[in-house]
């Protein structure tokens, strides 16, 4: 029975509670693997002038050219090194492609429902990153910050709302 | 034409059709709104429309079309029949018009899914009301009337299915452990799970009851669907919660992959098994094979339900037919192809593996030129296969300038030229709404509401719109052209500095053409009232963005009382171009060539600094804007030095400006491909590509570069 | 009205046959093959029906072959047109070849499916079967 029991749970949740995580820094974050296409080596990126600094071009993705965003420069942490651990995780938000750069992978974690709790209220004195954030998840001895990718573009449009509110005040 | 619409079902055949023979009946009615009358072939051709519309709407189960398109033949097929003097002419123009946005109406409703309810009892009784008005005054002519207009009912019917738009479609992926047994059985049990919620199930290998050794192919391969349900995931996967199974993959993909079977969705399916068809008559075949005949021979077995035995698809007999038509789709797919052969050729060309000396390439060189050749003229076909005229857009233009003409009351004439000028397909989705837009402003603002107003000015009293197409060196220029009143440069002004669009310039400060442009500008609008033909808050800014967003631009032209231009300059196609490759710092950029005017070398002091910090560049006594593209784009590594790098002369629109690059890299075909929305639109940047090595360029938009240094 | 309805799908059938058998007897097959036999049966003990609804996607005989086969008997037996069995095609088949092909056989109605009953009784009006 225990078996079966093993068998319905892999097959009904193949992707339910199941998080990518990933080390930037001391910190531990986690993205839902439901939005996760791949995870590439660096590659050689494209640089787009005059953007936001945490949009760090463009990659060609088996002739699919998508952006990628530092997320460190996105939660507004300082700026590391590339190097041969630094990987690009490919996520599909609402058919938005997008690719994340990150300093390193550690691994796919099944975190329980009931292990997830809200961050702390969001403060003025929060950091950039809540805003990204939904939930903490303790898991053994690290807890990890999960990452709502949705928040993480849509708050993109916002700003990219603002930002051509600006361009036509300046046209005007 | 109409036959080969295969995936789509009956409804969208009677829309189609319909839509077909109404977009056509408008035209005939449109192009005879300023006759006299409609000669005898319009009347039959109205007559056979309304027949067929009514034939097939009485088919399909919807009565008020059937009645209202029943009641507009019988007046035609009066007019036809008895061939009466003095018909009203107009009044049965807005008849006809009627009844096809009655229909058109209902159509949309259909289309959408909702029930086509609309009330056709008012239309029916004002035919009903016109048709005895003819008759009347035949009778009082002393003319005998003719026979009745006879009419069959259907004797057939097609009931359409329950709308079912919420259709999900998947693609189901089951493997089981090697040890399984009889897998087969338990893939069986998977299908007969899922049969209450299947609308439609595909799935492979075929054979899985009568076929023992599919049992070794599902455990190879794994078991394949393809399932339409409005089920969702976890519910299949309930379904079919199959204790053996290692793993289930499910994937949502669209009705068009659906649509294409499990061949083209999974390529490493085996060959399929041939099937023992027991005792069916052969005979059974052929109508199989007219079931699914879109499909291709053998791969798989359309069953929504368990019959015990599997049938195949017999070879399709290909029919002959000069015209098909083919889903945009599979037209944007294979544009998309064309596009990736491009950039793989020059892949293959500029391969570094070729750049060993010494290396004797003439039988390359030879081969690659043909290869090159043979690229050019595919794209070429594919260009041309997407060329539409203009005619269906322009035709809509025709029905608006009568609508507002009767709205307004002015007298409008349009003129139509060029509607055969053709443009890709794309392109024209996207120029509909901004030329409708002009025609309106055109017909309200432009032209005068008080004829006399016009005869003043030695106008005839008739206004005259013009709507013109017309293809030169790989632009279209659709311009919009009325003799009205013409804009009026100091209401502009006033208008624009009220606003605060232009601070407090003086009216003397801009030409006459950055006046006219005023009207472009966000929240502008000369006229007080709003109208509701134009002016509804959208303006002409919204038509400027719609335009540049397809990388074209308005241009206009006026001349105060006698009327006004505008004219949209668009590119014959969006997605391959000329282009020059250049580098800067470490970057690449692409440089449309036909903007390109010339390459030369300087030294720093042909450079010219204005106090501001503008620098220009003083050519045969003309000064040029001069950009350098590394530091306005901050690119590390560029040259800065004016003599290491190339100054590059670019025209747009009899606008230079010059650019320093560090170097030339060649010139070639270049694919074009939006920058991902993510990304902010960057000044100067109109999009990107890939380049033979998979390195990315970004291509400079020479109109946004200009345009950002005129504002500095 | 006595009906015949030709369906092999259990639900489709449980569902019609609850929703003709309200107009008079309903018999019910489950494939083609046995639905002409029923028709002949029918026919020889001088109680023809007034409908038959035929599936499209049947084991043995289809709902084409069985349309035709009726048809066929029909024109051999010299039965006048307005005597002929009312027959209504039920299936999820709904490209406008396969109903082309459905009225060239000589069927009264087509019917996607699932079955829009409103409409379906509209056409058993039309059809003055009810």
């Amino acid at each position: 029975m225990a078996d079966i029991k093993k068998e319905e749970l892999l097959a009904e949740d193949t992707q339910k509670g199941q998080f990518m995580t990933f080390q930037t820094g001391k910190e531990f974050f986690g993205i839902s693997i439901s939005y996760i296409n791949e995870i590439i080596m660096m590659q050689p990126i494209t640089a787009v002038p005059e953007v936001e600094d945490y949009i760090k071009g463009l990659i060609n993705l088996r002739g699919k050219i998508i952006p990628v965003i530092d997320v460190r420069a996105r939660f507004k942490m300082d700026p590391i090194e590339y190097n041969d651990r630094t990987c690009i995780i490919v996520i599909n938000v609402k058919s938005i492609v997008i690719g994340l750069i990150v300093e390193k992978i550690a691994e796919v974690d099944t975190i329980r429902e009931e292990d997830i709790v809200p961050p702390p209220s969001l403060s003025r004195s929060s950091s950039e990153q809540n805003k990204y954030v939904y939930g903490l998840a303790k898991t053994e001895d690290t807890m990890k910050l999960l990452i709502d990718p949705e928040k993480l573009i849509k708050e993109e449009d916002m700003e990219d709302l603002e930002a051509m509110e600006e361009l036509k005040s300046e046209e005007e | 034409m109409a036959e080969e619409f295969n995936m789509d079902g009956m409804l969208d055949m009677f829309l189609y059709e319909s839509g077909q023979l109404l977009e056509n009946l408008e035209g005939i009615i449109l192009e005879k709104q300023d006759a006299d009358c409609f000669d005898e072939a319009d009347i039959n051709e109205i007559f056979r429309t309304m027949h067929t519309i009514k034939g097939s709407s009485g088919i399909m189960l919807y009565d008020n079309i059937t009645k209202v398109s029943h009641k507009l033949e019988d007046v035609f097929y009066y007019l036809r029949e008895s061939q009466p003097e003095n018909v009203p002419h107009v009044e049965l123009v807005q008849k006809v018009l009627a009844v096809s946005d009655f229909i058109s109406g209902e159509m949309d409703k259909i289309r959408e899914g909702d029930k086509a309810d609309g009330d056709e009892t008012e239309i029916v009784a004002d035919l009903d009301e016109f048709l005895k008005r003819l008759k009347g005054e035949i009778k009082e002519q002393g003319i005998r009337l003719p026979k009745e207009n006879k009419h069959k009912e259907p004797s057939q019917f097609y009931i359409a299915p329950v709308a079912s738009e919420e259709s999900h479609f998947y693609r189901i992926v089951i493997h089981y452990r090697n040890d399984t047994e009889m897998s087969n059985i338990r893939a069986y049990s998977a299908t007969y799970a899922l049969k209450d919620i299947a609308e439609d199930l595909l799935y492979t290998p075929e054979d899985i009851i009568t076929n023992e050794e599919s049992a070794d192919v599902i455990l190879a391969e794994g078991f394949y669907m393809l399932l339409q349900t409005k089920s969702d995931t976890d519910e299949i996967v309930g379904l079919i919660n199959s204790v053996e199974a290692e793993s289930i993959d499910i994937e949502e993909i669209t009705a068009e992959q659906f649509g294409k079977g499990l061949a083209e969705i999974s390529t490493d399916v085996s060959e399929p098994i041939s099937i023992d068809l027991g005792g069916e008559e052969p005979k059974k075949e052929p109508d199989k094979e007219k079931e699914k005949e879109a499909v291709k021979p053998g791969d798989y077995v359309v069953k929504s339900k368990e019959t015990g035995k599997g049938k195949t698809l017999a070879k399709n007999q290909p029919k002959k037919q000069s015209i098909i038509s083919v889903n945009v789709e599979k037209m944007d797919a294979l544009m998309d192809l064309i596009g990736e052969i491009v950039i793989a050729e020059a892949v293959v060309l500029q391969n570094p593996d070729l750049q060993v000396p010494g290396l004797d390439l003439t039988n390359f060189q030879k081969a690659s030129a043909q290869l090159s050749k043979i690229t050019t003229e595919l794209q070429e076909v594919i260009m041309s296969m997407r060329m539409m005229p203009l005619t269906n857009v322009f035709q809509k233009m025709r029905r608006i300038v009568f609508d507002i003409s009767k709205k307004l009351g002015k007298d409008v004439e349009l003129e139509v030229i060029g509607e055969s000028t053709e443009v890709d397909k794309n392109i024209i989705e996207h120029i509909s709404d901004p030329l409708m837009h002009l025609v309106r402003n055109s017909m309200d603002h432009g032209i005068e509401s008080d004829p006399a107003d016009r005869t003043a000015l030695g106008k005839p009293e008739k206004g005259k719109v013009t709507l013109e197409a017309k293809n030169e060196g790989g632009k279209v220029y659709i311009s919009v052209r009325d003799d009205g009143k013409g804009l009026k440069k100091e209401k502009l002004y006033e208008k624009a500095k009220n606003n605060g669009l232009i601070g407090d310039k003086e009216i003397t400060d801009f030409t006459d053409n950055e006046i006219y442009r005023f009207i472009t500008l966000p929240g502008f609008s000369t006229k007080e009232e709003v109208t509701e033909y134009s002016g509804r808050g959208v303006g002409m800014d919204v038509v400027v963005k719609n335009i540049q967003s397809i990388g074209g631009r308005l241009e206009i032209n006026s001349q105060e009382g006698h009327g006004s231009e505008m004219t949209l300059v668009i590119p014959l196609t969006l997605a391959i171009i000329n282009g020059i490759v250049v580098q800067v710092g470490n970057s690449r950029f692409v440089l449309e060539t036909a903007s390109v005017k010339e390459f030369i070398r300087l030294t720093e002091d042909a450079i010219v600094q204005e106090p501001g910090g503008e620098e220009y560049i003083v050519l045969r006594e003309q000064p040029y804007p001069f950009i350098r593209l590394g530091q306005k784009y901050q690119l590390s590594d560029s040259q800065v030095q004016v003599q290491d790098g190339i100054v590059v002369v670019l025209e747009h629109e009899g606008e230079q400006v010059c650019l320093l690059i560090d170097k030339l890299i060649q010139e070639q075909e270049i694919v074009v491909k939006p920058i991902p929305s993510y990304v902010k639109k960057v000044k100067g940047i109109s999009g990107c590509t890939q380049l033979g090595d998979g390195s990315i360029a970004l291509i400079l938009d020479i109109a946004g570069l200009i345009q950002d240094e005129e504002r500095s | 009205m006595k009906t015949l309805l030709a369906e092999d799908d259990f639900a489709s059938r449980k569902f019609m046959d609850k929703h003709l058998s309200q107009y008079g007897e309903c018999d019910v097959t489950v494939d083609g093959e046995e639905a002409v036999g029923a028709y002949m049966m029918a026919l020889e003990d001088g109680e023809p029906y007034d409908l038959i609804c035929l599936d499209v996607m049947m084991p043995v005989l289809d709902g084409y072959q069985v349309l035709k086969a009726i048809r066929d008997i029909e024109a051999e037996r010299k039965i006048p047109q307005d005597k002929r069995v009312k027959i209504i095609m039920t299936t999820a088949l709904n490209e406008e070849r396969n109903v082309k092909k459905a009225f060239e056989l000589g069927c009264e109605a087509y019917s996607g499916k699932p079955i829009d009953v409103e409409k379906f009784e509209q056409v058993l009006k039309r059809l003055e079967l009810i």
